[in-house]
């Protein structure tokens, strides 16, 4: 699945998980841009255009990610910044989203949870959900009244799979992983998230395609699942 | 034991600074008792003079020869003595008394030495002097009374000695006892830090300080022996656990590199090997996520949270599962609410997802599974309950341990981390976790720790109000 080009700042001192995080997001088909120290960071982040920047909450030399995050907040950039730490204490990823982060995730990670969740945060950016209904193809959800329709057919669904497929909707086109399916929808964290939310999606499947069609939603093998309309 | 040791052993001490206490205490009673005795022996002495001397002093000279001559033929051997003297100190009549030289007072009582043949005698006596410049003298052998004194002195400087013997012996006995215990336990002490925990402080059986001691000791070797057992666990467990997926790692690649031909070949051997280095990786971050629930370091997060909520979400969660499965999946509350907590509602959703996980796992199809959330005073508690397969008695507690797997639980999928994790969660929650016997199948609970035994029966309990989750 590849996202739209972007330009994405990768502020990270160990040489080696840079370099990986480099090459998942270059494969991702979005340009990238390194740094390794505090100061170099900021001073590209302030200098240059990035779509999104991703800060190691952890960097050596006297200026730490928050740091970084909290400078470039005060002079005014927006830009969405995802934060890595290996601390996955709830408090350390209060402190970084409070110091300005979009996103915070904990090491290890799985690099298309890293592409996914950056997509999320560049296309957040770019569209203010502002819409009535969602429609993707023939599927199309009216917001207010919480009704859901396939090529005109009403769908019953049940509060939890009406939520899960609104996440989906909102998020047409870009994968979102199993992680991001519960914080959003179930609004609780888990860095490990159990196979039930795939029980889940198959269920809201078994609702919402049409045998024989096409399938709206997708599983990606190892990451989670895409909604998008059929080529 | 060496004799050297023995001043140094504080019962020793103690035993030697009382026998000095004694000592002292007995030292001044027994002064004070041979001072009033002696004073009283004087005062009966002074008391007889006093009696006698009228009769003998202020008769007529002819009148006290008479009298004294009779007092002297009928009591010859009394210790008591009546002399007249004439002015140039020669007896006169009376008992053949030496006058003594000088007579230090007239008409008072006074102490005086006579010698006879050998030796010196005491005696106390009262002295008059008769108008023609003869010499009265009454006076009483004080022989018995320093016999008496004698003998008394004897008798305490015995009985000390005997006191001290007897005292240095007791503290001796007493020392030795303790420096043959310190000695038992300073080995013991060797013996564990030289690797064996299962040495044990000895321990007499009586209930001394000391029992009292090696009691507390023994528990926290215990505790540590445990921890041991538990690291020895964990690392035995990582070994055993990491092994597997490795050498399936290995043996894909290795088939890849021996027959792999086409690309495809290969994606596949790529395939299997990121598959399995996932679920080594899933076992790392749970390790370290039990590591740092146990280090408290999450409580900083925590807030109010309404437990009720949080088990109505999982149940919610769990329910598509449980259905899949045909299973009962139900959600119970007893005890008036609020059921709020200061918590962490994402690890107190893992916690009882977790338990809600095993149980739907471990139950078969057609039985049930609920979720309660129960109140009884200022407590509140979490539990789950299935009709499965149950946890045996004897390895309720090993459940908790990291990695361990039961023998019904061996051929499911899992890190054997899960109940591990849910335990780390409840003592970071202060909640007590317990596994009962729900027959058929087990009833996990985590209560708050006041949450008091007559929770038993309000959990679970007969008035039992379940409903279906829609």
């Amino acid at each position: 699945m590849k996202g739209e080009m972007a330009r994405i700042l990768v502020i990270e001192d160990d040489l080696g998980t840079a370099t990986e995080i480099a090459a998942a997001l270059t494969d991702h088909g979005h340009e990238v841009a390194s740094a390794g120290v505090g100061r170099e960071g900021l001073l590209r982040a302030a200098t240059e255009e990035f779509d999104a920047v991703v800060l190691d909450r952890m960097l050596p030399g006297g200026m730490d990610g928050l740091a970084v995050l909290a400078t470039l907040r005060a002079t005014g950039n927006e830009v969405p910044v995802l934060v890595l730490s290996a601390l996955s204490a709830v408090d350390e990823r209060v402190r970084g989203l409070k110091a300005g982060g979009d996103d915070y995730l904990t090491k290890p990670f799985e690099f298309l949870e890293l592409t996914a969740r950056l997509d999320v945060l560049m296309r957040r950016r770019a569209s203010p959900q502002r819409e009535t209904t969602l429609r993707v193809a023939d599927l199309e959800i009216d917001l207010p009244t919480h009704t859901v329709t396939r090529a005109g057919q009403t769908i019953e669904l049940l509060p939890r799979e009406y939520r899960l497929l609104e996440y989906l909707m909102r998020h047409a086109g870009q994968v979102v992983t199993r992680t991001m399916m519960f914080e959003e929808v179930w609004h609780y964290r888990y860095d490990e998230p159990t196979n039930v939310i795939d029980v889940h999606v198959s269920k809201l499947r078994r609702k919402i395609e049409i045998p024989g069609a096409p399938p709206l939603i997708q599983t990606v093998r190892g990451a989670g699942y895409v909604l998008h309309a059929p080529h | 034991m060496r004799l050297i040791d023995l001043p140094r052993t504080g019962s020793f001490r103690v035993a030697l600074l009382f026998l000095a206490l004694f000592g002292t205490a007995s030292a001044v009673l027994f002064g004070f008792l041979f001072l009033q005795t002696h004073q009283f022996i004087i005062a009966n002495v002074d008391g007889w003079l006093a009696r006698e001397a009228p009769e003998s002093f202020h008769s007529s000279l002819p009148d006290i020869e008479r009298q004294f001559e009779a007092r002297s033929a009928t009591n010859r051997s009394s210790e008591h003595a009546f002399s007249l003297y004439g002015t140039e100190g020669r007896l006169l009549a009376g008992d053949p008394l030496q006058m003594p030289v000088p007579i230090a007072v007239f008409d008072r009582p006074f102490d005086f030495k006579v010698r006879t043949n050998d030796n010196h005698k005491r005696y106390r006596g009262m002295a008059h002097q008769l108008p023609g410049g003869e010499i009265v003298l009454i006076a009483q052998d004080m022989h018995e009374a320093r016999e008496f004194d004698e003998s008394f002195i004897g008798t305490v400087v015995w009985g000390g000695v005997l006191t001290a013997a007897l005292g240095l012996l007791g503290a001796t006995l007493v020392g030795a006892g303790t420096v043959r215990r310190l000695d038992g336990v300073a080995m013991a002490i060797q013996r564990i830090v030289s690797g064996d925990l299962s040495r044990r402080l000895p321990s007499n059986g009586t209930s001394g300080d000391f029992d009292r001691l090696a009691h507390v000791v023994n528990g926290m070797l215990d505790d540590i022996e445990r921890l041991m057992h538990d690291v020895k666990g964990v690392a035995d467990g990582i070994a055993h656990d990491l092994r597997t997926p490795l050498t399936r790692i290995l043996a894909g690649l290795e088939r890849a590199q021996r027959r792999a031909v086409s690309p495809s070949d290969y994606a596949t051997a790529i395939e299997g090997a990121i598959f399995e280095v996932r679920g080594v990786l899933k076992t790392f971050s749970a390790l370290l996520r039990i590591a740092e629930l146990e280090d408290g370091a999450r409580r900083a997060g925590f807030s109010d949270v309404d437990l009720r909520q949080v088990a109505n979400d999982v149940a919610e969660f769990y329910e598509p599962v449980a259905e899949e499965k045909e299973i009962e999946l139900r959600l119970a509350c007893s005890g008036a609410g609020p059921y709020t907590l200061n918590g962490d509602a994402s690890l107190l959703f893992d916690a009882i997802a977790n338990l809600v996980d095993n149980a739907i796992k471990f139950t078969p199809a057609g039985g049930s599974v609920t979720v309660e959330v129960a109140r009884a005073g200022d407590s509140i508690g979490v539990g789950v309950k299935d009709t499965g397969c149950g946890i045996a008695a004897p390895e309720r507690e090993a459940v908790l341990r990291r990695f361990y797997r039961s023998e019904q639980s061996r051929h499911e999928p899992g890190t054997g981390l899960g109940l591990t994790l849910v335990s780390a969660v409840a003592r970071l929650h202060d909640l007590t976790l317990t596994i009962d016997d729900a027959s058929p199948g087990c009833s996990v609970t985590l209560r708050q720790a006041q949450f008091c035994i007559d929770l038993n029966v309000r959990f679970w309990g007969s008035g039992f109000k379940g409903k279906e989750l829609t």
